[in-house]
């Protein structure tokens, strides 16, 4: 359907988005890992439970940890070979998750699972569990919870936004998968029983309007070029002029549900091919990377390979992003394994990683003038600083924060706003809950 | 991999926006009106604006070198004491040097100009923590300090007038001479041109010229330091109080909405609204506290200087910046989407 503008909505940024140095780079698979580490939490809710014993092998595609809850998903070998451990270890967040260790015996037998003979709502939401899909923006949040809302639902939104700077692993997927995707939204939109098809797009790739617009059943939204444009929150408000309520709720009680192109993808080929969800699209940027790239990656590879893949470091960086920059997790090393949420890997220069001193505050309210949110993170600093949580919490609203980072991008004085928000919810549930054990 | 790699919370990118690069935009955007006034007062205008600036900025480095730290030991590395300053030298000294010496009239004396500045850093800005602490604007504190202690030197200030045979007019703003003149047949000595461009007009050295303080207006709001409504609102909001209340004016001049541009540009008003209301740390930091901030105040000032007739911008902006901790507080924005949760919990 002919492209459409996106409504405006108040707040955000304009960072560079240097989406040039990978846009341009056709994607590519990196050959198997030698080892694959997987971990059992690769999503919302609680880690699998590995199903495997040490010295079983395994193929590619084969269950090896099953989702322990409803909130929770199923996960799959990325290679073939054998199980060497199974242990805990420190995950890149810091916490501990257990990580399985399959070592590539080098066959590439598969294990997936038969493709759909039947196309109906109950089997695709069966599929989209068993194939362990999970929202592939960053979140993780099981797509088998979301495509079975307690609300009813009219609307599904892809999300194709991509708002993050150097990430461009959603622009390519869509340039090259266009039809994929789409079929995959069918397959969504039949699960949820949704006549609605919207796809949101930022404007800055206008190849994959482009590339979307052949497609009657599907609406382009263009929208304008902002951060954070992709948030769950204002896609939905730019693409529908839907609000979501507070106390934080779910896009389903408003009648919409969000996934992500690569989600899209993902369910296309569950359905089509009965591959469970153990690779992904990856990219790997920033000044201080070699050679740019756009790779599929195995769920499990070390970041070190992928470094090495990508040509190495050019120049020593100064920090080791995994994700974008605005939300991402800063890295100490590459000895880490990518999730299935492992969206970018960015090493960035001196120049691009911004690490200077804060300055004191000047109450400029520039942080509250592009809070997306309409917060007031200035408040919660201030607050916070000074130990009261509560008033922190009450007049900055911290606890509607969706922690995109906006506010603490445009901060003339550099002041570390995300960390006071983070400090201020961990203490306000801490609060809460101890309240209500009284 | 090496050492050097920094660990922190995202964002990881950041604008190049610093406080030193916005004070500077400020300064710059004062310098129209510190020419304008060197143009139109002489010589003497430049050497208060120097001594302004550098008593400013000494007593802010000699505040940071004293306090905290230990004096002895300080001196005993002096030139990393210095560099550190340098460091941390965010150019907030000489905007309040620029703006207080802009304020006053150029027949005050030099030693006065230090004494406020002194003033303005010392006792308005460092003691109450430094750079965005402060709770009142350093330079208007210390205008009203001066219009207080040296009444002498700094009344004329308060006393605009039309320069007529080498003498002020006794009287009010240019505003009362208007309305005098009209009486007593030199209307004409002063026209609205003349206001706005500052001609043959007594007043503070950068307040006279409002052309400059325009072009310092639109440079501010190019460079996004200030939103283009908040002077805009303030003045508009003040022109119409000033009409209003001119409803208690002689015959010909009640409600005449012809007072509008003479009220809006005599005296400090347009240069308080431009660059002392929108001042970040002591005003207040959500827009609907802003709102509520530059209403008042036009309103606030627009009735002092009905009722004192004379020139009262630093008072007014004095008494706002005061209340600016309660507009704080209760001026809170809502969260995006809060009024859909509200409606939802009516239905039920």
């Amino acid at each position: 359907m002919k492209a459409v503008r996106g409504k405006y909505f108040f707040g955000g940024v304009h960072p560079h988005d240097k989406k040039a140095l990978s846009s341009a780079c056709p994607l590519e698979v990196m050959p198997d890992p030698g080892v694959a580490v997987i971990s059992t939490s690769q999503s919302l809710g609680k880690p699998a439970v590995p199903v495997v014993e040490v010295g079983q092998e395994v193929k590619r595609g084969e269950l090896i940890a099953r989702a322990d809850g409803f909130i929770s998903a199923d996960v799959f070998s990325s290679i073939c070979g054998t199980v060497k451990e199974i242990r805990d270890m420190t995950g890149a967040s810091g916490a501990a998750e257990k990580f399985i260790f399959i070592e590539n015996n080098g066959k590439t037998d598969t294990a997936y699972l038969p493709p759909l003979s039947t196309i109906s709502a109950d089997e695709i939401k069966a599929r989209i569990k068993a194939a362990g899909i999970v929202g592939l923006g960053g979140a993780g949040f099981p797509t088998h919870v979301k495509v079975s809302p307690r609300t009813p639902v009219d609307t599904l939104i892809l999300n194709g936004a991509e708002c993050e700077p150097y990430l461009t692993c959603d622009h390519r997927l869509m340039l090259e998968k266009t039809d994929e995707i789409v079929r995959g939204a069918r397959y969504i939109a039949i699960a949820l029983g949704v006549k609605n098809l919207i796809i949101g797009i930022e404007a800055n790739k206008p190849d994959c309007i482009a590339a979307f617009e052949p497609y009657e059943d599907i609406k382009v939204v263009i929208l304008k070029k902002k951060y954070p444009m992709g948030g769950e929150k204002q896609l939905v408000y730019v693409t529908t002029g839907r609000k979501i309520g507070l106390p934080p709720k779910l896009p389903a009680d408003s009648g919409v549900v969000v996934e992500n192109v690569a989600t899209a993808y993902a369910v296309c080929e569950a359905v089509e091919l009965g591959k469970p969800l153990f690779e992904r699209v990856l990219t790997v940027s920033g000044g201080a990377v070699t050679t740019p790239k756009n790779i599929w990656v195995k769920v499990g590879t070390k970041l070190e390979d992928i470094v090495n893949y990508c040509g190495g470091e050019s120049l020593p960086p100064k920090k080791v992003i995994q994700g974008g920059p605005m939300t991402g997790m800063a890295l100490a090393n590459y000895d880490v394994y990518t999730h299935k949420t492992t969206s970018g890997l960015l090493l960035m220069t001196p120049e691009e990683a911004a690490a200077e001193e804060p300055t004191p505050c000047l109450n400029c309210g520039k942080c509250a003038d592009v809070c997306p949110m309409h917060l007031m993170p200035m408040n919660t600093a201030f607050y916070s600083a000074a130990g009261d949580f509560e008033a922190a919490a009450k007049y900055g609203g911290t606890m509607s924060c969706i922690e995109c980072g906006a506010c603490e991008y445009t901060c003339p004085a550099k002041r570390p706003l995300i960390q006071a928000i983070r400090k201020t919810k961990a203490e306000m549930r801490k609060i809460m809950a101890g309240g209500q054990k009284k | 991999m090496n050492n050097e790699i920094v660990i922190s919370t995202p964002p990881h990118v950041k604008s190049k926006r610093t406080t030193r690069g916005i004070m500077a935009d400020v300064c710059i955007s004062l310098i129209p009106c510190a020419v304008a006034g060197i143009v139109f007062f002489g010589y003497m205008a430049f050497v208060i604006e120097l001594v302004s600036v550098l008593s400013c900025v000494a007593t802010e480095f000699v505040y940071y070198f004293i306090a905290k730290g230990g004096f002895a030991k300080k001196c005993k590395n002096a030139k990393n004491v210095c560099k550190a300053w340098w460091k941390q030298f965010d150019l907030t000294s000489v905007v309040t040097g620029l703006i207080l010496a802009l304020i006053l009239p150029v027949t005050v004396k030099w030693y006065e100009v230090l004494l406020g500045g002194i003033f303005a850093i010392a006792i308005v800005k460092m003691f109450f923590g430094g750079t965005g602490k402060n709770l009142v604007n350093p330079a208007t504190a210390a205008r009203v300090f001066m219009f207080i202690s040296f009444s002498l030197t700094t009344y004329v200030a308060a006393n605009y007038g039309p320069i007529l045979d080498g003498e002020t007019l006794s009287g009010a703003t240019n505003l009362a001479d208007y309305l005098l003149g009209a009486e007593h047949g030199h209307a004409s000595a002063l026209s609205t041109l003349d206001l706005f461009l500052g001609t043959g007009v007594n007043g503070s050295i950068g307040e006279t010229c409002k052309l400059a303080i325009l072009v310092g207006y639109v440079y501010l709001c190019i460079r996004q330091v200030i939103k283009w409504w908040q002077p805009v609102l303030f003045i508009g909001v003040f022109g119409l109080c000033a009409v209003l209340l001119s409803g208690f004016y002689f015959a010909p001049y009640r409600f005449d909405i012809t007072l509008f541009l003479p009220h809006i540009l005599s005296g400090g008003v347009l240069f308080g609204a431009v660059f002392m209301f929108t001042d970040y740390v002591t005003s207040p930091k959500g827009v609907y506290g802003q709102l509520v901030y530059y209403i008042a105040g036009a309103v606030l000032l627009a009735l002092l200087r009905y009722f004192t007739k004379i020139e009262v911008a630093s008072f007014g902006i004095l008494l706002m910046n005061l209340f600016v901790p309660l507009i704080d507080k209760y001026c809170i924005r809502k969260p995006f989407g809060y009024v859909k949760e509200k409606k939802q919990k009516e239905g039920k």
